[in-house]
């Protein structure tokens, strides 16, 4: 039945505007004939409409008359008046059909059973456009100038949005009137709009109101900077950070969610008016803080995504972090944030510094910026174990580990007070964040090192405090505190990249005392015999670097590695070791070590380590192994021979191709394709090089392959 | 004069709010621009005469807002104006902001918001230009969508016409115009509407269409 109902009113509607097209259409032929002034026959238009009180029909009725008088209204400039007078009667028309159709709008509110409610204001909504097109229509008379808009229009419509007492009405009128006027206008007015605000039912969402309003002005003043003068002469920011705390206050019942939203929109107006004025920006920010601290902790996600772009605000605006820590406001925002959220700001801050390259150049700004991503520097209380994402936790440390070589100073002093500053908060960071965060820090401090030591001559003396000396005694301390996580291998890692570093600053007790660190943990802590591989090699060849030390503390250091060589675990592991040991006997510099018999001695028992481990694989496995070791061994002593080493002769060198051919070709050997390619492509290289003939050639000639 | 028949070609406007509808069609037909922004609220229409191929021509340009009432039942009697809106368009403009992504990426939607609205008959072959609008701001230093994208976008959708303009400067207005009422006049409309010349009636003949559109 109410489908029937519906169709009726729909063809009585479409009768109403075809009987409307006629006489209205007449109207406007009238009105172009000039017959008749055209302010009688527009008044004669509205007298006719007020006999129809069916609002739909009413309103299409009435959006028609106002459509078609729309270009035949008197207007300044127009053929049909011009005078001060016809504008005059040509607003009042439109604002009166504005006013009637809002009231025909208003009462389908209340017609009707109840349980309809919703589909009616559902349907009403999909009117709102003829109510509004009279705002439309007025904005678009050029008569309407700022004085007409301040003094009869705005005044006018404002009144009937305030006296209507409707929702629906309200909220969609005032999103009207901000968009359809000119930005100048709002400026003109702003006090008139906002004066509305609280006037509005309490129901009203005028959180969205208002921030349409500031984003509409936000985008005009960023459109020219011609406008901004206007802002500054009228006090929009004052104006509008007052309206705001007022509807703040009246509304306690607003979720937390929308003053924030409201802050938000304040803030972006802010930023893009008054780049220039950090103050306001602080003040923005402070009255935030103030409506948070009444709050409990905020659980809200809709809420906490609004804190982020509150926050992340200023900083994307300045595109430096630099800026955002000198608002003091800033970290107790962030305070309020849930540690999640916390941490999710913390990893955008770090975003934006890296992104922009930042440097954050005194340890007072580091402490600063410490404070406000201490989500990720330590655990926060209440933090529930459980829920943090082994993922998560590695990609937060990474960027703090990132973060950490963004905070540097070209000045020694400052540098060395920042690293005091890092060290200070990241000890505080537990043991699982120190592997990440130690490194970082140890290399910071490594490079104030060399820096210091290239420019050594220039700050000699024992009063100064940023001496490498003194930088070495703080990375000692900053790596022994990875021995509570525990991590072994990396501490080693990093002393033995100290010893090099002190080596280059000729500070031998220092280089020393790291590569005894290194060795106690060896000796102590290493205990996979995988690690202990990879650790020995990079013993080696630090310590193969190193040019610093005397005959004695070389030969205990150089004994310790190659002891450590023979014991590892496996064979091939041994082997390997002990040959590598052989280069530091013999450093290809103009003054290194030269031991020739020493590193005869390191081949020779690599090579016994090779043949035993041969056997080894014979009981093992029936065969033995491939051949590598042997032409492993092989190519060091051609790069001994090579290097003029008189302990290493062709002779030998002759021996051991043979040893390899007869191993390859026993019975049961296993041949390996990439062993065979390896072996006859170092077979190749001797051939080459005798033929190349010349000193080289020369030595090689005994050799026969 | 007054007995002479003039023919009604209907061209939609479609866009994001702000990207320059009212401007451009502000810029053709009153060769007027300002930098001022006020909103348009529902429907909007202007008429120009034209001339084409030596024929006189009443080009009713309507700029349309987004329609949402095809979500729920029950709405027939608000959908008919929006399909009485739409009834016998000639030619579809949808314009974008080149400083604008989005508006840029919901052409799609409105491409489709006129297609569901006006169902043309031969949807794959109905005339649609599009406009990439404000071409002069920064110097087209804060521009985001490259010609090549829009174009390469326009291919896609059946080879549609493509102009880049600026209701500012006037640049490609005419020409873009010029294009949309040939295009409108090869859509060859199922009926004609012939209005008399002494009664300006452009703005009525929605509401005319929209009720000879409910007497079926
Ligand atoms: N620089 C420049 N500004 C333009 C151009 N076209 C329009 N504008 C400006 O952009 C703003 C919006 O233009 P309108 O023509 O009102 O946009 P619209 O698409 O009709 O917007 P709605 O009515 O809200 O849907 C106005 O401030 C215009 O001055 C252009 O080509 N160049
Ligand atoms: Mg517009």
């Amino acid at each position: 039945m109410r489908l029937r109902e519906d169709a009726r009113s729909l063809i009585f509607t479409n009768l109403c505007s075809m009987l409307g097209t006629f006489f209205l259409g007449l109207g406007s032929v009238y009105i172009k004939s000039k017959e008749a002034p055209a302010k009688d026959i527009l008044k004669d238009l509205v007298e006719m409409c007020r006999g129809i009180q069916h609002p739909v029909r009413g309103l299409f009725l009435r959006n028609y008359l106002c459509q078609i008088s729309r270009d035949k209204l008197p207007d300044i400039g127009s053929e049909y008046g011009g005078d001060g007078d016809s504008i005059n009667d040509a607003v009042e028309f439109v604002l009166q059909n504005f006013t009637e159709m809002n009231k025909l709008w208003v009462r389908m509110h209340h017609q009707g059973p109840i349980r309809e409610k919703e589909k009616r204001e559902k349907e009403r909504s999909e009117l709102r456009d003829l109510v509004g097109k009279n705002l439309h229509v007025l904005s678009q008379i050029d008569g309407v100038d700022l004085d007409m808009y301040r003094d009869t229009v705005l005044p006018r419509a404002l009144e009937q949005v305030v006296n209507c007492k409707d929702d629906l009405a309200q909220h969609y009128l005032m999103d009207c009137i901000i968009q359809v006027f000119p930005d100048e206008y709002h400026l003109q007015t702003l006090e008139t709009l906002l004066g509305a605000c609280p006037q509005l039912q309490p129901n009203v969402d005028i959180k969205m109101v208002l921030s349409q309003l500031m984003d509409r002005l936000s985008n005009y003043a960023a459109s020219s900077t011609e406008v901004l003068p206007e802002f500054l002469q009228v006090g929009a920011f004052a104006k509008l950070s007052n309206a705001i705390g007022k509807v703040i206050d009246s509304q306690p019942e607003m979720p937390v969610f929308g003053s924030i939203t409201l802050y938000v929109s304040l803030l972006t107006f802010t930023l893009r008016v008054h780049p220039d004025r950090l103050d306001y920006v602080d003040q923005v920010l402070a009255a935030c803080v103030k409506k948070l601290s009444c709050l409990p902790r905020i659980e809200d996600k809709k809420a906490t995504k609004q804190i982020v772009a509150l926050l992340s605000a200023p900083i994307e605006k300045y595109n430096d972090i630099d800026t955002a820590l000198k608002l003091s406001n800033y970290p107790r925002v962030m305070d309020h944030l849930d540690n999640a959220t916390n941490k999710v700001m913390a990893v955008v801050i770090i975003q934006s510094i890296m992104k922009n390259n930042t440097y954050i150049s005194t340890s007072d700004k580091v402490d600063a910026l410490f404070e406000l991503i201490k989500g990720l520097i330590r655990d926060m209380e209440d933090t529930d174990d459980e829920e943090l994402d082994e993922d998560d936790f590695k990609e937060e440390q990474n960027s703090v580990a990132r973060l950490i070589h963004m905070l540097y100073n070209d000045d020694p002093e400052e540098m060395l007070k920042i690293i005091y500053a890092v060290r200070k908060h990241i000890l505080l960071g537990g043991h699982k964040r120190l592997v990440f965060t130690v490194p970082p820090l140890v290399f910071s401090a490594l490079k104030l090192v060399r820096r210091l030591h290239c420019q050594e001559g220039d700050v000699i003396g024992e009063d100064v405090p940023a001496t490498p000396k003194k930088i070495f005694q703080l990375l000692h301390q900053t790596v022994e505190a990875l021995s509570v996580v525990p991590s072994p291998e990396l501490a080693l890692r990093l002393y033995l990249q100290c010893a090099e570093a002190a080596n280059d600053c000729d500070l031998e007790p220092v280089a020393y005392a790291f590569f005894t660190q290194a060795f106690v943990l060896y000796e102590e802590e290493v205990a996979d015999s995988k690690a202990q591989v990879t650790a020995i090699h990079l013993i080696i060849g630090t310590l193969q670097r190193m040019n610093i030390f005397g005959v004695e503390n070389r030969d205990t250091l150089t004994h310790k590695a190659t002891g450590y060589s023979a014991k590892l675990l496996k064979k091939p592991d041994q082997c390997r070791a002990v040959y590598a040991c052989s280069h530091l006997f013999w450093v290809d510099d103009q003054d290194g070590i030269k031991d020739g018999e020493r590193v005869l001695l390191c081949l020779k028992r690599a090579l016994r380590i090779a043949n035993a481990a041969q056997q080894m694989a014979n009981v093992t496995r029936g065969s033995s192994g491939p051949v590598t070791l042997f032409v492993e061994i092989l190519n060091k002593y051609i790069y001994f021979f090579e290097k003029g080493n008189p302990q290493i002769t062709s002779s030998a060198i002759q021996g051991l191709i043979e040893l390899i051919m007869t191993e390859m070709q026993s019975d049961n050997s296993l041949s390996e394709p990439s062993m065979d390619a390896f072996f006859s492509s170092t077979l190749r290289y001797i051939q080459f090089q005798k033929q190349k003939g010349g000193v080289m050639g020369e030595k090689y000639e005994p050799v026969k392959v | 004069m007054a007995s002479r028949r003039r023919m009604l070609l209907k061209v939609i406007i479609l866009g994001d709010s702000g990207v320059g509808k009212t401007s451009l069609m502000n810029q053709y037909v009153n060769k007027k621009f300002s930098n001022q922004y006020k909103a348009t609220i529902g429907a909007d229409f202007l008429t120009k005469e034209i001339q084409v191929e030596d024929r006189l021509f009443t080009l009713q340009m309507l700029i349309l807002p987004f329609l949402q009432i095809w979500d729920t039942a029950g709405q027939e009697r608000f959908q008919s104006l929006g399909v009485a809106f739409y009834r016998g368009a000639d030619c579809c403009v949808l314009v974008y902001d080149v400083n604008v992504v989005k508006s840029f990426d919901n052409l799609n939607n409105w491409r489709e918001e006129f297609l569901i609205q006006a169902s043309p008959s031969d949807p794959e072959n109905f005339p649609f230009v599009v406009l990439g609008n404000k071409i002069d701001v920064d110097g087209g230093n804060s521009r985001v969508v490259s010609e090549k994208k829009a174009k390469a976008w326009c291919a896609s959708k059946g080879n549609i016409p493509y102009f880049e303009t600026s209701a500012k400067e006037g640049i490609n207005v005419e020409a873009a115009f010029e294009c949309i009422a040939k295009n409108a006049l090869k859509n060859e409309p199922e009926e004609e509407i012939y209005l008399p010349d002494t009664v300006d009636m452009a703005g009525s003949s929605r509401l005319q269409s929209s009720s000879s559109g409910c007497e079926c």
